[in-house]
């Protein structure tokens, strides 16, 4: 099996690096120190002492048998809504600040969407003692209120972003314009499997303890692989997370929720491997929502997390190669996913995770009885509470 | 032989610096962008640069933001762009480069873009987001043309890399005087000058230094150690504050300032 990403960041024809000129040393310095880093004994034990101890790993595989029912197979739930902060953005934040730290950088920068990676990344500068600022869109600072407040109360500056669309794109690009101007005293933690290599490697890798455990639960459990990983997919940090451990297993089936907003049709959505074609934003090659002339477009979705118009370079080489499939939620499916996971399990899932849990059940004619099912519930749904409160009270 | 490359050499042969104004085609309109090319040139410009407006321009900053939305909305695509340096051609003797971000020409298909680049006169093309890592499919596809793909370098960059970027470098070197975006700054840093002798040792092709430059005092301080200065922001916020005018005896002053 060929390595992917080959040393030049690609996975296959996706991936690279497009960046100005000005950050290529400081990309390359990224690249030595996290291929050199990475392999370190002491900082792999630091990072596994605190993903168990800080932030509570590993997270139960939990067999939701209320569920299930509604799925029609044995459902399982990868309790990411469980790690600490609320969401799996932990996971990656903390291997990101480390490597920071030990590579002497002070200062820590970061986008956000929902909130959920800038918490994280909040979180992780305030117990390593480095100055935080987070990039969130106007939009989503509007509509994920308590994250901002969460944000600031852990010492970190947010900066509302007004330019573009007001969301992740918009705020990902003044990450990116903070990086060109002060690369030397400061760490980009990208908070998904996009950007320039070697970020979506890096992302992938620190994300990849989701599935490393969900492999030796669910043997524990079934003493079996599962049939399906299912997986919300905004940037996609989740489900690559899920999905890359398994990707030698060619029977465990790969399936990545998109967000389908108001319908894949209308130009309100998200779906990015649906509906966009090839292109470059924020550093590589992937598919992209973008109008003929190559301008990338508005996106919407009802979760702010999946409200981007990129996606992670390796998930449009599993299209590709059909090594993943690629599938969508609309903004309903999703709400009823929330609530009917609510009602039944007892379990508040965040909108994005959401879309996988209603696709499932929409969906269940897909499913044997025999078949196991993992989804992954990345995160916990307290902070969209205010949001479908909003839009219900509006419908 | 490439116009770019026989533009430096006729300045060099009459020991003067090229002034290179940068300007967001379709800002405020596709005319208004033909006309202010034609005054460039009129006001002493040598070469001109004109910006295919992208959605996401992750290296400018709030000046050229402001002027590419603003010339999305109001209709520019790439296609018009190209008929606007069809009217350059036959109107201007100056030679003219497209500047832009990869996914609009990606979009537009690499061998369209350079066929309709030669077709409508331009000589060279500029890509911030694309390093040199990046860029051997848009440089050869440029190449077949004759059109050159401009090479960035900055203060940051080591030697070793400068000579691997630059060993097949031809029309201009585009060096970023700062860490950052484009858009006006003061003053530079005095390691700048340096930095320049440093990349003048590296390579015969000429240098022309961009981002942040605003003043003559700024020009002065470089002119010696490059070939040329690009300008953009500085007068693209001239024409936002409704002073288009002002930028020709303002040209005419940085040329003054380059001898």
């Amino acid at each position: 099996m060929k390595t992917i990403p080959d040393r030049y960041g690609k996975y296959g024809p996706f991936g690279g690096i497009f960046a100005p000129e000005t950050l290529m040393p400081a990309i390359e310095e990224l690249e030595n120190n996290y291929s050199r880093i990475s392999r370190n004994r002491e900082f792999k034990n630091e990072l596994a002492s605190l993903l168990a101890d800080y932030a509570g790993r590993p997270t139960p595989l939990y067999l939701a048998e209320n569920l299930s029912r509604y799925t029609g197979c044995r459902t399982y739930l990868k309790r990411e809504d469980l790690a600490f902060t609320g969401a799996h953005k932990i996971n990656n934040t903390l291997g990101q600040v480390l490597l920071a730290r030990t590579t002497g950088k002070k200062r820590i920068i970061a986008e956000t969407g929902a909130g959920q990676h800038g918490v994280a990344t909040a979180t992780v500068a305030a117990l390593m003692n480095m100055e935080c600022v987070v990039y969130m869109g106007e939009v989503d600072c509007e509509r994920q209120k308590i994250n901002v407040y969460r944000m600031k109360l852990l010492g970190a500056r947010v900066v509302p972003v007004a330019t573009g669309s007001r969301t992740l794109k918009d705020a990902t690009n003044e990450a990116i314009r903070d990086w060109i101007a002060n690369f030397q005293t400061t760490h980009y933690v990208i908070g998904s499997v996009v950007g320039f290599h070697p970020y979506p490697l890096m992302v992938r890798d620190f994300q990849s303890v989701i599935g490393e455990e969900t492999r030796v639960q669910i043997m524990k459990k079934e003493k079996r692989l599962p049939d399906y990983l299912v997986a919300c997919v905004g940037g996609g940090s989740n489900s690559m997370g899920l999905f890359h451990p398994f990707y030698g297993n060619r029977k465990v089936k790969f399936i990545g929720v998109e967000a389908g907003g108001r319908g894949v049709n209308t130009g309100y959505h998200s779906a990015t491997l649906s509906k966009g074609r090839k292109g470059i934003l924020h550093g590589s090659l992937s598919y992209l929502l973008q109008d003929v002339n190559g301008q990338v477009t508005p996106t919407h979705s009802v979760s702010a997390g999946l409200d981007y118009p990129g996606v992670g370079p390796e998930h449009s080489f599993y299209k590709e190669t059909g090594r993943a499939e690629y599938v969508y939620a609309l903004d309903r499916d999703a709400l009823e996913g929330f609530h009917l996971l609510s009602r039944i399990e007892g379990i508040i899932p965040a909108l994005e995770s959401s879309h996988a849990v209603g696709w499932a059940v929409k969906n269940k004619k897909r499913f044997r009885e025999k078949d196991i099912v993992v989804i992954c519930l990345s995160g916990r749904g307290d902070k969209d509470l205010m949001e479908v409160a909003r839009i219900e009270g509006s419908m | 032989m490439n116009r770019i490359d026989e533009k430096f050499r006729d300045l060099r042969e009459k020991g003067e610096k090229a002034l290179i104004p940068f300007f967001t085609a379709g800002f405020p309109s596709a005319g208004q962008t033909v006309e202010m090319a034609m005054m460039a040139e009129k006001a002493g410009a040598d070469l001109i640069e004109l910006g295919i407006p992208f959605s996401d321009p992750i290296a400018d900053g709030p000046v050229i933001q402001h002027t590419s939305l603003k010339a999305i909305e109001a209709g520019i695509n790439t296609g018009k762009i190209f008929d606007i340096c069809g009217q350059l051609k036959s109107a201007m003797k100056i030679p003219y480069l497209l500047m832009t971000y990869y996914n609009p020409v990606y979009s537009y298909g690499l061998k369209k873009f350079a066929k309709r680049c030669e077709e409508t006169g331009v000589s060279g093309v500029i890509l911030p987001d694309v390093p040199w890592e990046e860029s051997g499919e848009i440089r050869e596809t440029l190449g077949e043309r004759d059109l050159r793909l401009i090479d960035f370098v900055t203060p940051f960059t080591s030697r070793k890399r400068a000579e691997k970027i630059l060993s097949g470098a031809g029309g201009f070197v585009y060096f970023v005087t700062t860490a950052g975006v484009t858009g006006p700054r003061g003053s530079f840093s005095k390691d700048l000058v340096g930095s320049l002798d440093l990349c003048r040792k590296v390579t015969g092709t000429p240098i022309a230094a961009g981002f942040g430059i605003s003043g003559a005092r700024q020009i002065k301080m470089i002119k010696d150690h490059v070939d040329g200065t690009i300008i953009g922001s500085f007068f693209a916020r001239k024409i936002i504050e409704g002073k288009t005018e002002s930028i020709w005896e303002i040209m005419r002053r940085f040329k003054r300032a380059l001898r």
